[in-house]
């Protein structure tokens, strides 16, 4: 390989993907860095303003309802998506005639345009016709036929509903392939020793997946910051924007009310939270590859 | 040999199954049937079955929306934008995994300066892109939405490439370079035939992102005549907003052509996922 390795050979090689990648990934995150110092409103020169954007999201009580409401949905994917992936995992590691229906089914979702699921769905979740508030009225439930959306109260929880069923396929398939990938006789071993299914569940299978839970988490995490198309469809932000997310606050922001430079503040808090969040991802991935190389 | 018969525990599990399985279609199953509603059953009685099968919300959205250049518009930017973005990542892949740098680290260096990526959230650069196209002069056309989709990609496709270039067995690539190929045809008569699962895998990926895109679609492009699915779905919901089953039946015919091609190509998806192609 090395009599091939010329400096000419390895430009030619990386630089289409180096120029797009810093032109349209790179570059814009130094342009909204920027931004975020100014004040800029479309019109006239951009004027430095220092920090003033970001310490005005501290006492923007839309802002704090959209972290509010972005740590909601994080929290409930989380708890939904760990468990109910984790499980679909299991039995789809049984084999069974059709499992391979199931795993497309369960994983279906994952492929549907969210403008699309966004729209279907208000159509399950909304208050007054949608099926599951005229399923629980019809049995009597009318305490449990709350507003899922377009009130105030409830509609991070019913994002996180939605936001499950569309990616719980996807975490069940990383799970799966943890699964696959823990040694046989470790379960062989574990027989002969006596362990019964409960045992060896809790005692090889979670432990040896903890590098798996983690990655689900973080690509929980990144993946909540990806939530737009869902808010924008199913509630729109509002009532009054009771039920914005940071992402669909900060496009309201910027390209409704064309507050560019706190637009871009809240960007940049954005990038932050999830680059904690993924740095995790990275490291671990990259070291699993070094070991298995 | 012992007698096949359907036992209790074999009943009860696929009783259990099916019933998750309809749990987890409700959706769908929910929307076909409001496709067959008129409006006013639809609010009026929600939980009734439409009362005649008839086809007029399908006839509206087919009047309504012009498939075909919804379709062209969305197909030409992911066959493009998915071509570019796998051969450039391809390349720029083999040149980390595969070619010797003076120094080990700078090819460790640029890998892990391409994930960042993996990090941005694409809606932190809605507003820089929107200002980068316009000052090259490619804002609202398909250009100014096809390198965006491009980049990214970047990251992930690097990821997994690189991931499966390391693992190559060396002596593939040397009796290859004996034989007399150079870069091109080792590229492409040796490394990408014994990659196929994994290249299918992530024009999967790329294609599923790339039809299904909103955002950058929806800020960029104000011409109608470039209008996506994303697009079409959208817009038709805005326009129609109180044409309940109108919108139900064209949300399902743009959904329809990606559920028969996921179906047909499942299995590549989750297969290649399992097979570690997305490592973790």
């Amino acid at each position: 390989m090395h009599w091939l390795s010329t400096r000419r050979a390895k430009t030619v090689m990386v630089l289409p993907t180096l120029i797009i990648y810093a032109v349209f990934i790179i570059v814009p995150v130094f342009v909204a860095i920027y931004y975020s110092f100014t004040d800029y409103s479309g019109l006239g020169k951009a004027e430095f303003v220092g920090i003033q954007n970001y310490t005005r999201m501290f006492h923007d009580a839309l802002f704090l309802i959209a972290f509010r409401n972005t740590v909601v949905v994080l929290i409930c994917s989380a708890v939904f998506l760990l468990a109910g992936s984790f499980l679909m995992a299991l039995l789809m590691n049984v084999s069974f005639r059709g499992n391979a229906f199931f795993k497309m089914v369960v994983f279906a979702p994952y492929v549907i345009a969210p403008i699309i699921i966004g729209i279907i769905w208000g159509y399950i979740l909304n208050p007054n016709y949608g099926l599951v508030n005229s399923v629980l009225r019809s049995l009597g439930l009318d305490v449990l036929a709350i507003e899922w959306i377009g009130g105030t109260k409830w509609s991070p929880l019913a994002l996180a509903i939605v936001f499950t069923w569309q990616v719980l396929g996807f975490h069940a398939t990383i799970f799966l392939s943890g699964i696959k990938a823990i040694p046989g006789d470790i379960y062989e071993a574990c027989s002969i020793d006596g362990a019964n299914a409960f045992q060896r569940l809790f005692y090889v299978t979670i432990p040896m997946l903890k590098e798996t839970f983690i990655i689900n988490i973080v690509l929980i995490v990144t993946g909540v910051f990806k939530i737009y198309e869902l808010v924008y469809q199913m509630t729109g932000g509002g009532p009054a924007h009771q039920s914005e997310l940071l992402t669909s606050y900060m496009y309201f922001t910027v390209f409704s009310s064309r507050r560019y430079g706190y637009g871009m503040a809240i960007a940049v808090a954005i990038l932050v939270l999830s680059i904690i969040g993924s740095f995790s991802y990275i490291k671990i991935t990259t070291r699993k590859q070094r070991s298995e190389a | 040999m012992r007698e096949k018969r359907i036992s209790w525990r074999g009943m009860i599990f696929y009783i259990g199954l099916a019933a998750l399985i309809l749990l987890l279609l409700i959706p769908i199953l929910w929307a076909i049937l409001l496709s067959f509603k008129s409006n006013n059953e639809i609010v009026n009685s929600p939980l009734s079955l439409p009362q005649v099968l008839n086809f007029d919300n399908y006839q509206r959205a087919m009047d309504t929306i012009d498939f075909g250049s919804m379709y062209f518009n969305t197909l030409l930017l992911v066959i493009v934008s998915t071509f570019f973005s796998i051969a450039f990542t391809f390349m720029s892949s083999f040149a980390i995994a595969r070619m010797s740098f003076k120094k080990r680290k700078n090819s460790e260096n640029l890998y892990l300066f391409l994930l960042i990526g993996i990090a941005i959230p694409i809606y932190v650069l809605l507003f820089p892109i929107y200002r980068i196209d316009s000052l090259i002069g490619i804002l609202g056309t398909r250009l100014g939405l096809i390198l965006p989709y491009v980049a990214v990609n970047i990251s992930f496709n690097t990821l997994l490439f690189t991931g499966f270039l390391r693992d190559l067995p060396g002596e593939l690539e040397e009796a290859a370079i004996i034989d007399g190929c150079n870069l091109f045809k080792l590229c492409t008569r040796v490394v990408i035939p014994v990659m196929k699962p994994t290249f299918v895998t992530i024009v999967i990926f790329n294609a599923v992102y790339i039809y299904n895109e909103f955002p950058f679609a929806s800020t960029f492009i104000q011409d109608s005549s470039l209008n996506t699915v994303s697009l079409m779905a959208s817009m038709f919901k805005g326009q129609y907003s109180m044409d309940y089953s109108g919108i139900i039946a064209a949300s399902l015919m743009i959904m329809l052509p990606e559920l028969i091609f996921y179906v047909i190509l499942q299995k590549y998806i989750i297969g290649g996922m399992t097979a570690g192609a997305v490592k973790g």
